[in-house]
């Protein structure tokens, strides 16, 4: 099988937006709305400028942090109101509880339709408490049932009428429709935020989607063993996506200092958001679950620092002048990635306008110096 | 962010008085530890919580048992309840209750690390399929759960929140950060039963009220009481509030 995929590489270093949408309080329709409508803003202005990407998470419950439940209503949205910049659904959470498999078939199909062709498939199984708690998922159960829905999802639409007899559903012969534009199916991807779900994306010819920080040296590790292990990959379908992304955050200003001062500022509310979110390990034993996710180094017990201190700096973080984030996206493209996702908010600490204006200066000032040949 | 709302003041019922801070670390070897999470319900997350501390999404509890047949105070047994929280942007447990069996482990638990403690009792009985806590307070049961169908598990695979109490110190009211390290020998996963508990006379918030068992594990090894290294202002942000016990 490997020898008869068609891989789909791109060299060039692309870059896309990435939504939670998370929410400042109160919740107030109002709030929730004017959230919605600036990133939908941002979407249209990410694909005038020239971004690869627009990608929105699934998240449940997860209050201030990210109220990105339906990211395919979102998603649909973006994909009426953009013509070129492509629509990342990522990720799907390939759990039963929160989506049968053949919805998630339907539901990407119709935004691979709606998008003329321009969807791409992440898939996720969760890693918070919180939501695998509030659909009343067995968390040693989602490493299961994540692998049964990549798997099966090529063959929902790739093939006439299926049947399926499985571990998390079954199914009569039945034809799910509608099928998507691209053939046989949009691109696979899986979000890593686990050391180790990289070797899970490369076995199965599925693109690596970063959600989680990691610092030059471990992305270098991890990008090499993907590369490495999916040359060998024994793919989910004939179409293997052969991409690894990280994400960052972007704020980008003329003035360093004011760069710094603002995007810090976003950095830190995110860190905060994260840590107050219930990891499934720390509510639920399980060797299914390693990671504490973005906690994870600070709750190592032996070194259970000091809780006056703030959230770490990201080593190559994108905030600061174009000059710095130009010198900051080199040494990341120079580990191999073939693409860097931006976090251009969290809970509306830089006002709309702001952000908008940061798009613009990166999109003059830095893309060019990662057009092919720059 | 959320945070607490209430009054430092309204968690120090039982607060301990430390007339100082530990500086040498107390090794509990032979240690048996369940610890069983429970959802809470929502409308005491921030009620339950002083200003410096922010609540977990879900609001949630944890009992956690020690029985310690080795310790400078002699063989005892502990019942904690503990509010999961954060502290700045790390996972703490706050204890709000505490029942130890033996009068000087009591003692020194709570003049060295802050613990609220009562002298009660707690029989932890360890089965093959089930295991059984019970606290008495002054005759009267407090707590009363069971944890069910172990399955082992890994070493490394149950996680804990590093402990904060609430005491009179000689800089005044503080949350002590205690550092308790399980060099972890076997641990398993149990379910969770639903608990009988009267949370009040256990020490908790009137407003923590368990609505939902998570899960449950069982853990033996050494438990290590580290020195203490870092307090808190209750009612001040860690960002800002965090002392060194160096200091």
């Amino acid at each position: 099988m490997p020898a008869r995929a068609l891989l789909v590489t791109l060299r060039v270093v692309k870059f896309g937006i990435f939504f939670e949408m998370s929410t400042p309080r109160p919740f107030t329709p109002e709030v929730e709305g004017a959230v919605l409508h600036n990133a939908l803003a941002q979407a249209r202005l990410a694909d005038q400028l020239g971004f690869d990407w627009v990608w929105a998470v699934e998240h449940h419950f997860l209050e201030e942090y990210s109220h990105c439940s339906a990211p395919e209503v979102v998603l649909a949205a973006v994909a009426t109101q953009t013509e070129r910049i492509r629509i990342g659904h990522g990720a799907v959470v390939c759990v039963p509880e929160m989506n049968h498999p053949v919805r998630v078939a339907e539901r990407c199909a119709t935004l691979d339709l709606l998008s003329h062709g321009r969807l791409e498939v992440g898939t996720a199984r969760s890693s918070t408490w919180t939501e695998l708690g509030g659909f009343g998922v067995d968390p040693d159960q989602t490493k299961k049932t994540w692998d049964e829905f990549v798997h099966v999802l090529p063959k929902l639409w790739a093939d006439g009428a299926t049947s399926y007899d499985g571990h998390s559903f079954s199914m009569p012969e039945r034809n799910v429709l509608p099928k998507p534009l691209q053939k046989p199916h949009p691109p696979m991807w899986v979000t890593v935020t686990s050391p180790g779900t990289e070797l899970d994306a490369a076995d199965r010819g599925l693109g690596c989607l970063g959600v989680a920080a990691a610092g030059y040296a471990e992305q270098e590790r991890r990008t090499k063993e993907y590369f490495r292990r999916i040359e060998q990959c024994d793919p989910v379908s004939s179409v293997v996506t052969k991409e690894v992304t990280t994400l960052n955050f972007l704020y980008c200003h003329e003035d360093a200092a004011v760069a710094a001062k603002t995007g810090m500022g976003m950095v830190g509310t995110f860190g905060l958001a994260n840590s107050h979110l219930m990891w499934t390990r720390e509510a639920y034993p399980t060797q299914a679950y390693q990671s504490l996710g973005n906690l994870a180094p600070k709750t190592d017990r032996s070194a259970t620092g000091s809780p006056g201190d703030r959230f770490g700096i990201p080593e190559g973080i994108c905030v600061g002048d174009p000059d710095i984030i130009v010198a900051a996206l080199k040494r990341w493209e120079a580990l191999g990635l073939t693409g860097i996702n931006f976090l251009l908010n969290c809970v509306e600490t830089i006002p709309q306008e702001q952000v908008l204006e940061s798009m613009r200066l990166f999109a003059r000032e830095v893309m060019p110096h990662f057009r092919k040949g720059a | 962010m959320l945070s607490g709302t209430a009054p430092a003041e309204d968690l120090m019922a039982y607060a301990a008085t430390m007339a100082d801070f530990a500086t040498e670390a107390c090794a509990l070897p032979g240690a048996q530890v369940l610890q069983l999470m429970f959802e809470t319900a929502v409308s005491g997350r921030q009620t339950s919580l002083p200003a410096g501390l922010h609540p977990t999404n879900p609001p949630s509890m944890v009992v956690q048992a020690w029985h310690c047949p080795e310790s400078p105070w002699g063989t005892f047994s502990l019942a904690t309840a503990r509010v999961q929280c954060r502290s700045g942007l790390r996972p703490r447990g706050f204890v709000q209750g505490c029942v130890v069996d033996n009068a000087d482990a009591a003692a020194a638990l709570a003049a060295r690390w802050g613990f609220p403690t009562h002298v009660g009792v707690v029989t932890l009985d360890v089965g093959y399929h089930d295991t059984h806590l019970v606290v008495e307070v002054e005759g009267a049961r407090v707590l009363d759960v069971r944890a069910l169908d172990p399955i082992p598990l890994g070493n490394e695979d149950v996680a804990f929140s590093t402990t904060l109490t609430l005491a009179h110190t000689p800089r005044g009211a503080r949350l002590v950060q205690v550092d308790t390290d399980l060099a972890c020998e076997r641990a398993e996963r149990l379910v969770a039963c639903a608990p009988l508990i009267d949370a009040e006379a256990f020490g908790l918030h009137p407003s923590v009220v368990v609505t939902h068992p998570v899960s449950a594990s069982l853990s033996r090894g050494t438990l290590t009481l580290q020195p203490l290294r870092y307090v808190c202002r209750p009612d001040e942000l860690a960002f800002t509030g965090t002392e060194s016990t160096q200091d």
